[in-house]
């Protein structure tokens, strides 16, 4: 018997993907957010948002990800933009091989923000990079407050926490300090929204956070049109 | 559940580091996992087991080494492990903290068989 060594990364080929995904972003101007949650807590409403919110200012672009089916992207493509569905069949999240193909269509198609919407899974899309900027999860009032520590590498992974269906607050035992201080345990110094996406409370904010990182990537109209270029 | 595409990479990997002759000598397939790799021991095992069977590494057994979660403080310096999912300085309560381990998920080695030597599953 004798030992070989071997020390090779078990998502290291998803790695190499994302790091493509990050370069063409990076060379073409686009900024990119993964957004990922449980089932049913409110990606797509909270898209429906946010998509007229910043596409006065940029060309919005989606990448919709469903095991089945293109419902989700029926309802977005109403809004006018550019929806690229990807079905991931049996898997359980988006990998960067998935979105590599639609993230160069939507360049290509002049987007300089796209919005990806993973598959609702709160362990598995966690563990895979996409190339994005942005890690955004959202976590629903009706979920409950547990969440931060049942699910630490998701919350340690996003970069912004929005916690939606405010609306409900009242009508459940969600505890609104004891969630902020058990993420803050897991991850201190994230990004944490309130929102409603049935009343709209709070979008303004995140549209607010998602222009301040586009700027701070340098994405955006004048980037697009080649004159971002900075003396 | 996304450990069938961990299991395929990790045949992948002990894949590219031998020979095709060699697959049948692969005795144990060391795996090191994080406390927040996100992985379940026992669910990669299954996939990795599903995935084998009927094949050179049919009789490869894993062996995993779970890594606890430890951070380092970048105020005071010091290494501490990470209790209850709370990643601050114990020593000096600075929020500003690394994780140094817990995040691992990897093939570290293998242990094989000398030619002729048989492997038991």
């Amino acid at each position: 018997m004798h030992e070989v060594d071997v020390r090779a990364g078990l998502l290291e080929p998803n790695a190499a993907v994302a790091r493509e995904n990050r370069a063409l972003l990076a060379t073409r101007g686009v900024y990119a957010a993964n957004l990922m949650s449980a089932p049913g807590s409110g990606k797509t409403s909270l898209l429906e948002h946010v998509i007229p919110a910043l596409e006065s200012r940029h060309r919005v672009g989606v990448v919709e990800g469903d095991m089945t089916g293109r419902a989700d992207a029926d309802r977005l493509e109403g809004f006018g933009v550019p929806v690229h569905q990807v079905n991931t069949g049996a898997a359980c999240h988006l990998d960067a091989r998935m979105v590599h193909h639609a993230l160069h269509d939507l360049a290509d198609a002049g987007c300089d923000v796209v919005l990806i919407e993973n598959v609702g899974n709160l362990v598995c899309p966690a563990e895979f990079d996409l190339g994005e900027d942005d890690a955004v999860m959202l976590l629903s009032v009706a979920e409950g407050s547990d969440k931060p520590k049942k699910y630490p590498l998701m919350f340690r992974r996003a970069s912004l926490v929005i916690v939606n269906k405010l609306d409900l607050l009242d009508r459940t035992d969600f505890d609104l300090a004891a969630a902020v201080a058990a993420m803050r345990d897991v991850h201190p110094g994230v990004g944490i929204l309130t929102v409603s996406c049935r009343t709209g409370e709070g979008i303004e904010e995140i549209a607010a956070w998602l222009e301040a990182r586009i700027a701070a990537k340098g994405a955006g109209p004048r980037a697009a049109a080649g004159t971002g270029v900075r003396g | 559940m996304h450990e069938a595409a961990i299991a395929l990479n990790l045949i992948e990997a002990v894949g590219d580091r031998l020979a095709p002759e060699a697959l049948a000598r692969v005795a144990v397939i060391h795996v090191r996992i994080g406390e927040l790799s996100g992985v379940s021991a026992d669910a990669l095992e299954f996939a990795f087991r599903c995935l084998t069977a009927h094949s050179p590494l049919a009789a490869a057994r894993l062996d995993f080494e779970p890594v606890p979660l430890a951070q380092v403080c970048d105020a005071c310096g010091r290494g501490s492990p990470v209790r209850d999912l709370v990643f601050r300085c114990p020593a000096c309560g600075s929020e500003r903290t690394r994780i140094t381990g817990g995040r691992e998920l990897e093939v570290r080695s293998l242990e094989l068989a000398e030619e002729g030597e048989a492997v038991h599953a």
